[in-house]
C-alpha cells in the first residue's frame, strides 16, 4: 500500500512537473511544417522565358489567361505597347509592387516565417512581401477598415491533412486590393475594380521537405471563370543563405512622366523609350 | 529508497518529459515579449521635426550632432537646398532605402520576430524592409554584400540573471550608401564602413516601452554617437500593418541629380524657382 501511494505521489509530482514547463513553452513550432531557410522559383522542364504566372506554361499567349474579351483586348494592346517599347500594363517598371498574385512567382527569394499568429513570407523583390494571419482573426465588419493594398488582407488557417499530428497546409484567402496589378510581365489584367478573392493552399510533403506548393486560385472579374494555377519552389541547400537586398529604385531607368515611359542615359538625361516618341510636355517651364 | 514502481514511473513520465522537451524545439518563454506593433514613442515636450535621429532633441542643427567638419558642410548644404525646395541629403524623397540607422527611426510601424536563430525586424516604409539580425552564433562572413540594411548579428543577454533573456545586443555592418541620419539630410560617411551597435530591451516597469540604445561609429563624426530611441506597443489584439508604397503617389520625378514635381495633370513642374526643365537633346520630335 505504500508503495502505491509512493508510486502516486511520485507520478503526480512528475506530471505537476510537466504542467509547469508547459506554458512556458508557448511556441511549440514542431506542430508546424518546418519551412526555414531560402526558397526559389521551380522550373519546369520545356517552359522558358521569363516568369510566368502559369509556371507549367510558357508567358504570353501560351498561358491561355481565362480573360473576359474586353480583358483579351487589353492584354493584346499591352503586348503590342511592349513590342513598341512600352511597359504596356507591367506597372512595376516604376518600382510599384506586383502584388497579389503576382508575388507568388516568386521573381526573388523567398523566406517563410511561421509563428503562431502570422506566416510571413518574406521576398526580396520591389515590395512583395506578406503577412498571412492565423491569430483567428474574421474579415472586418466594415470592410472600409482595411486599406486596400498591392499584397492585400491575407486570414489562414493551418491544417493537418495527414492526420500525423504535424500541420502540413496552410489555407489562406486574400482580399481587399488595390491596383494596378498584373499577372506577369506580359501584362495580362486583373480588374481595375481590385475586387479580387485570392485562395491558396500552400503544401509542404514531409516525403519531399524540399519541395513546397502554393495552388493559387484568383476570383476576378477579368476573368471567365476561377483561374488555378499551381506554383512550386524549391529550398536551396544552403546552411546560411545570403539574402540579396533589392532596392528597385536604386537603378531604375525607367522614368514615368504624364502615362508616357521614358529611359534615362547614362548621362542622366531623358531618352525616349519608343520610335519616334515626342519628349514630356514642359507647358509648366519659362524656358529661355 | 525509492520502490522500484516509483522509479518505474519515474522512468516513464521522465521519457514523457523528454518527448515533450523535444517537441518543443523553441521555448519562446526565454525571450522577452515582442509581440504587437511598436511605434515610435511620443518625444519629449518641445521637440520638433519630422523624424530627429536622436528622439531627445528637434532635428536639424538642434540635434547637435558630432558631424566633422567637412561633414557638417555637406548637412548645411543639405538644408540649404531643401530651403530652396529640393530634397537635400534625405534619399527617402527619392523613395531609396533609408537603412541603418534611420530605418529605426520609425516612421511607420515595426514588427519584431524573434526566433532562436533569427530576429526580424519588418518595417513597412518606404520599401517592405525586413532586418535580420542573426542569433544563430555565426561569426562575420569574409565577404558580405554591402547593404542599406546592413548585416546584423545579434546575442541575446540575460542581465538579470533571471533565466530568460532581457536584452538583445546586435552589431550592424557592411553598407551601401547613400544614407542619411534623418530628413534634414545629415549624412553618413560615403565610405559606408560605419558600425553600429544596440542594446534592445523592454522596460523594466512598461512592459509596452521598448529601448534601442544605439551607437554609430562613422567617419562622418568626430566621435561614436550615441542616442536613446523608444517604441511604443499600440494595444490593439489584431493589427493592422499599413502598406507604403513611396512611388505611388510621390508627386515627385527624378531627372539624373535634378528633382521636379509632377503636376495634377501629370505634366513635370520646376520643384525650385527659376528650375530648368530637363536636356530633352535625345529627342528627335518636339512636343
Amino acid at each position: 500500500m505504500f508503495g502505491y501511494r509512493n508510486l502516486m505521489g511520485t507520478t503526480l509530482l512528475t506530471a505537476a512537473l510537466v504542467l509547469a514547463c508547459a506554458p512556458a513553452q508557448a511556441f511549440d513550432e514542431s506542430k508546424y511544417p518546418d519551412l526555414k531557410g531560402q526558397w526559389v522559383r521551380a522550373r519546369f522542364p520545356g517552359v522558358v522565358g521569363q516568369p510566368a504566372y502559369d509556371p507549367t506554361r510558357n508567358q504570353g499567349a501560351p498561358q491561355q489567361a481565362p480573360l473576359k474579351p474586353e480583358f483579351q483586348a487589353i492584354w493584346e494592346a499591352n503586348v503590342k505597347d511592349q513590342a513598341a517599347g512600352g511597359q504596356g500594363g507591367d506597372p512595376t517598371f516604376n518600382c510599384l509592387s506586383p502584388g497579389m498574385p503576382r508575388v507568388m512567382t516568386p521573381y526573388g527569394e523567398m523566406e517563410i516565417v511561421i509563428t503562431p499568429e502570422t506566416t510571413h513570407i518574406l521576398i526580396e523583390h520591389i515590395h512583395d512581401s506578406r503577412r498571412i494571419l492565423t491569430d483567428g482573426r474574421t474579415w472586418p465588419k466594415n470592410k472600409d477598415s482595411i486599406d486596400p493594398s498591392f499584397q492585400g488582407y491575407s486570414i489562414g488557417k493551418w491544417f493537418d491533412t495527414d492526420g500525423d499530428g504535424r500541420y502540413d497546409t496552410l489555407e489562406a484567402e486574400t482580399r481587399y486590393f488595390k491596383g494596378p496589378r498584373a499577372f506577369d510581365a506580359t501584362g495580362i489584367p486583373l480588374h481595375p475594380d481590385n475586387q479580387s478573392v485570392i485562395k491558396e493552399k500552400i503544401h509542404w510533403d514531409k516525403t519531399k521537405p524540399d519541395e513546397l506548393t502554393d495552388e493559387i486560385t484568383t476570383i476576378d472579374n477579368a476573368l471567365t471563370r476561377p483561374w488555378t494555377v499551381l506554383k512550386k519552389y524549391e529550398r536551396r541547400k544552403v546552411a546560411q543563405p545570403d539574402w540579396f537586398e533589392e532596392v528597385c529604385t536604386e537603378d531604375n531607368s525607367h522614368v514615368g512622366i504624364a502615362g508616357e515611359v521614358y529611359y534615362l542615359s547614362a548621362d542622366g538625361h531623358l531618352m525616349p523609350a519608343k520610335k519616334d516618341q515626342p519628349p514630356p510636355d514642359l507647358r509648366y517651364f519659362k524656358q529661355k | 529508497m525509492l520502490s522500484r514502481g516509483s522509479i518505474g514511473a519515474i522512468a516513464v513520465m521522465a521519457a514523457l518529459l523528454t518527448t515533450v522537451g523535444g517537441a518543443f524545439a523553441f521555448d519562446d518563454a526565454q525571450y522577452p515579449n515582442l509581440k504587437g506593433q511598436w511605434v515610435r514613442a511620443r518625444p519629449p515636450a518641445g521637440v520638433t521635426g519630422q523624424g530627429p535621429f536622436d528622439p531627445d532633441k528637434s532635428w536639424g542643427l538642434a540635434q547637435q550632432a558630432p558631424l566633422t567638419p567637412e561633414y557638417q558642410k555637406v548637412f548645411e548644404a543639405s538644408l540649404a537646398d531643401q530651403a530652396a525646395g529640393g530634397q537635400g541629403g534625405w534619399t527617402g524623397g527619392r523613395c531609396l532605402a533609408i537603412g541603418m540607422p534611420s530605418m529605426m527611426t520609425l516612421f511607420r510601424p515595426m514588427e519584431i520576430i524573434v526566433l532562436p536563430e533569427v530576429t526580424y525586424i519588418r518595417i513597412d516604409h518606404i520599401r517592405d524592409s525586413r532586418r535580420r539580425i542573426f542569433t544563430d552564433g555565426r561569426a562575420w562572413p569574409e565577404d558580405i554584400r554591402p547593404s542599406f540594411d546592413g548585416y546584423s548579428i545579434g546575442h541575446w543577454l540575460d542581465t538579470e540573471h533571471k533565466g530568460r533573456f532581457d536584452t538583445l545586443e546586435v552589431e550592424t555592418r557592411s553598407f551601401k550608401g547613400p544614407r542619411p541620419f534623418e530628413p534634414s539630410g545629415m549624412s553618413l560617411h560615403e565610405d559606408n564602413h560605419t558600425v553600429i551597435k544596440e542594446r534592445i530591451y523592454l522596460d523594466k516597469s512598461e512592459p509596452d516601452l521598448l529601448h534601442n540604445d544605439m551607437t554609430v561609429i562613422d567617419h562622418a563624426l568626430t566621435r561614436p554617437w550615441t542616442v536613446a530611441k523608444k517604441y511604443r506597443r499600440e494595444k490593439t489584439e489584431f493589427p493592422i500593418w499599413p502598406e507604403d508604397m513611396c512611388v505611388e503617389g510621390s508627386g515627385l520625378v527624378f531627372i539624373g541629380n535634378d528633382m521636379y514635381f509632377e503636376g495634377a495633370d501629370g505634366n513635370l513642374m520646376p520643384a525650385r524657382k527659376g528650375q530648368q526643365p530637363p536636356d530633352l537633346r535625345y529627342f528627335k520630335t518636339k512636343k
